[in-house]
């Protein structure tokens, strides 16, 4: 677009600019062509430089040191810190939780949030109301979320392990056992952004043409070949674009799994065993409570690079999904 | 057109400069503007200091004073990172007792209260609150105590009654001289009533027994790592993790919400309580059960447990100002009034022997005279050392108790366990 405007001008100046001060008047529109949006998002690139590539690269800084939080640097120490890492059987712990806290979160999220977005794009009565109601969850604190959900999920008088008990079913020691508070923890997250994930699928459907569904359904299709032969391949970049931030946030999952650990920030490891520690947590823990900068900075950077590749594979797994659908 | 365009962005400039200045002398706290000296104190919980803050406005008409309340455990995360960052820590700072020997080791970003002549305050403590504030072998002064942790037992006298144990508290301490005693009143409690625990939490009976030992997990003389040697951790860990063993713990984690929810349901008979602890326990079982709890004397001998310090960080404005208040608020006079306020025992002997202090009952607890039965047990009291990694080394061994509680490892694999993981933390 720029191009375009920039060429349309350029070839229209010449011809009328005669004096020097036309010719002046045509610099500065070259200028402003050329120069201005570059400019206008010259501010964007300005923050990010000082909140976010700083912060990065100084952070990259600090892994290679022995680094305490209140007293500082305590010298170079170059690798160590990765080299260590790599045989911290805590660290692979909070690798395994998170990337299955992840896939029990994210697969079950967006998928409903798909159905609903589908159902939201029919003509529903009231419409407002339900579009306004997904995104509900979201706007609640997660604090108070997490709140909430760590009394459902009680043990003792929790309501959650009271309806299992209508089935005979034994109560379950929701912050205890392994796969139990992964579950607990990943309703939490899919009860706050599945809503906000259908919203943006909406969005993207209300754009698909309505007369490939007539088509289709002249051509005899069901509504569920339909979905899935002409609705989710044309909202291809959406989904791919729900994936991608599903799974940077995914990745990073903290306040949720933090919250639901009933010793807090203080003492909170992710459950007596490291059960549902995520990698943001053992960092928090390496870096705030045991005041190990260095160790800290480098479980950062690592997973800064494990949420790159992880993102980068489900980025080609779902496009290919999408496409095949 | 364009020379007045200039003009007015260089007045827009200017302006925008005296307004963020303007904001930076106020941001700095040095209150030119208003003539007040502008203090802060970040505390957690009930210090009890709200009216106390008030009155001393109004003694200082020219000090201006912000209190800052956080939990317990962010209150301390939050002051390490204001002291790593340089900046946005309160002119006054409470420190938990258990955190003191931690903050001890970064004590150049605090200011040394001996200059401003603290040491000469000394007496008023009991010598061991005064140390566990002080470095260098008492030249350093890091902070001025509040309140201590002297330790009861609260009991729930209908579920006593119901298990047909005695309710009256002096009959109630007779039952556990010691802790062994303790655990077998437990089973007795058990036989006869199996569907109520006996204690809400192993966590608390094991850091109760370890608060009455003179080491803990660091040697007095040279602050090395003993966890693995002293018996006293060994000891302890296994007999309170026998009741968790036995499932006679209601496995809550110590003042959580569950911790509340089970208060409120009585669905446990006693817990370990420090002074500060009553609050804790009156809020959390709520009116209806006023009048059911009860004090008795604790198992074992004195042990601490708790209580802090208030500490003036370097990088304030007002250190002078900010020294004369904290002062104040410790002194005798105030520390009595605050724990008649809130149950906060003082750390003064001047002020616990009071005959105000040990006059003092709490109706909530059956009017348990609980001056008494506090200042009793300071009396006897046995500090024990803090290593500089306490803070790090205990939730290692909090966490292998709620394995056990939870059914997950038997007692010596979860103590082997939290050997293993210490010894790496201590490092």
């Amino acid at each position: 677009m720029t191009t375009g405007h920039h060429q349309r001008s350029g070839a229209s100046a010449p011809l009328r600019s005669t004096s020097g001060r036309e010719n002046r008047s045509w610099a500065l529109t070259r200028f402003d062509n050329r120069y201005t949006p570059y400019l206008v998002i010259a501010p964007f690139f300005v923050v990010f430089g000082i909140f976010g590539l700083y912060p990065l690269l100084y952070t990259a800084w600090v892994s290679l040191h022995d680094w305490q939080l209140i007293d500082g640097d305590q010298g170079f120490t170059g690798l160590d810190n990765y080299a260590k890492l790599l045989g911290d059987a805590n660290f692979w712990n909070a690798l395994g939780n998170t990337l299955s806290l992840f896939v029990l979160s994210t697969v079950p999220q967006l998928l409903a949030a798909l159905g609903l977005a589908a159902v939201l794009d029919r003509g529903l009565r009231g419409r407002l109301f339900w579009r306004a109601g997904v995104l509900l969850p979201n706007v609640i604190s997660v604090a108070a979320v997490a709140l909430v959900f760590a009394q459902l999920y009680g043990r003792d008088f929790g309501v959650v392990n009271h309806l299992l008990g209508l089935v005979g079913i034994d109560p379950v020691d929701w912050h205890a056992e392994t796969w139990a508070s992964h579950l607990a923890i990943s309703s939490m997250v899919m009860w706050r952004w599945t809503g906000y994930n259908a919203l943006i699928y909406l969005a993207a459907m209300q754009s698909v043409p309505k007369d490939m569904h007539e088509a289709a359904v002249l051509d005899g299709a069901s509504r569920w070949r339909s979905f899935w032969s002409i609705t989710v391949p044309s909202i291809r970049p959406t989904i791919l674009f729900t994936v991608i931030t599903s799974t940077i946030g995914g990745m990073q999952l903290f306040v949720e799994p933090q919250l639901f650990d009933p010793g807090g920030t203080a003492t909170g490891t992710g459950g007596s065993d490291r059960q549902f520690q995520t990698l943001v947590m053992y960092l928090y823990e390496k870096g705030f409570r045991l005041f190990d900068a260095g160790y800290s900075a480098t479980i950062a950077w690592v997973l800064f690079l494990v949420v790159l590749v992880v993102a980068g594979v489900n980025f080609t797994v779902a496009r290919r999904i999408a496409s095949q659908g | 057109m364009s020379k007045s365009l200039a003009g007015r962005a260089a007045t827009a400039v200017v302006a925008v400069l005296a307004v963020s200045s303007a904001a930076a002398c106020g941001g700095g706290a040095s209150g030119a503007d208003s003539g007040k000296v502008k203090l802060s104190i970040g505390v957690f919980s009930d210090f009890g200091y709200d009216t106390l803050v008030k009155e001393y406005q109004a003694a200082h008409p020219t000090i201006e004073i912000e209190q800052r309340k956080v939990k317990m455990e962010q209150h301390h995360t939050q002051l390490a990172t204001q002291l790593a960052g340089g900046r946005g820590a309160a002119d006054i700072v409470a420190i938990e007792e258990g955190n003191v020997a931690q903050f001890r080791q970064s004590k150049d970003k605090f200011v040394n209260l001996a200059d401003y002549g603290a040491k000469d305050l000394a007496g008023q403590w009991t010598p061991w609150k005064w140390n566990q504030g002080t470095a260098d072998d008492g030249n350093f002064v890091l902070g001025l105590g509040t309140d201590m942790g002297s330790l009861a037992l609260c009991y729930r006298r209908d579920l006593f009654e119901a298990a047909g144990l005695p309710v009256d508290r002096e009959e109630v301490g007779k039952l556990w001289p010691t802790w062994q005693d303790y655990v077998a009143t437990a089973q007795t409690f058990t036989d006869k009533t199996p569907n109520v625990k006996f204690v809400d939490t192993a966590l608390n009976v094991y850091k109760a027994i370890l608060d009455q030992a003179e080491e803990g997990y660091f040697a007095k003389a040279d602050d090395s790592y003993i966890a693995d040697k002293n018996t006293k951790v060994s000891d302890g860990f296994k007999l309170a993790a026998v009741l968790g063993e036995k499932k006679q713990t209601g496995a809550v984690a110590p003042f959580s919400q569950e911790w509340n929810v089970a208060l409120k349901q009585a669905s446990f008979a006693t817990t370990t309580c420090p002074a500060w602890a009553l609050a804790l326990i009156k809020a959390g079982a709520g009116d209806e059960a006023a009048g059911k709890w009860d004090v008795a004397a604790a198992p074992g001998a004195g042990g601490n447990w708790g209580g802090s310090f208030l500490a003036v960080p370097k990088q304030g404005a007002h250190p002078k100002e900010a020294y004369e208040l904290a002062k104040w608020l410790t002194a005798p006079e105030q520390q009595k009034r605050i724990f008649k306020e809130t149950g906060n025992l003082p750390s003064e002997p001047v002020a616990y022997k009071d005959p105000e202090v040990t006059a003092t009952v709490n109706d909530f607890f059956n009017k348990a005279p609980v001056g008494q039965i506090f200042a009793a047990s300071a009396e006897s009291l046995q500090p024990t050392y803090r290593g500089t990694k306490d803070s790090k080394v205990t939730p290692v061994f909090s966490n292998a108790l709620a394995r056990v509680e939870q059914g997950k490892q038997s007692t010596s694999d979860a103590f082997a366990q939290a050997l293993k993981e210490a010894q790496d933390v201590a490092k």
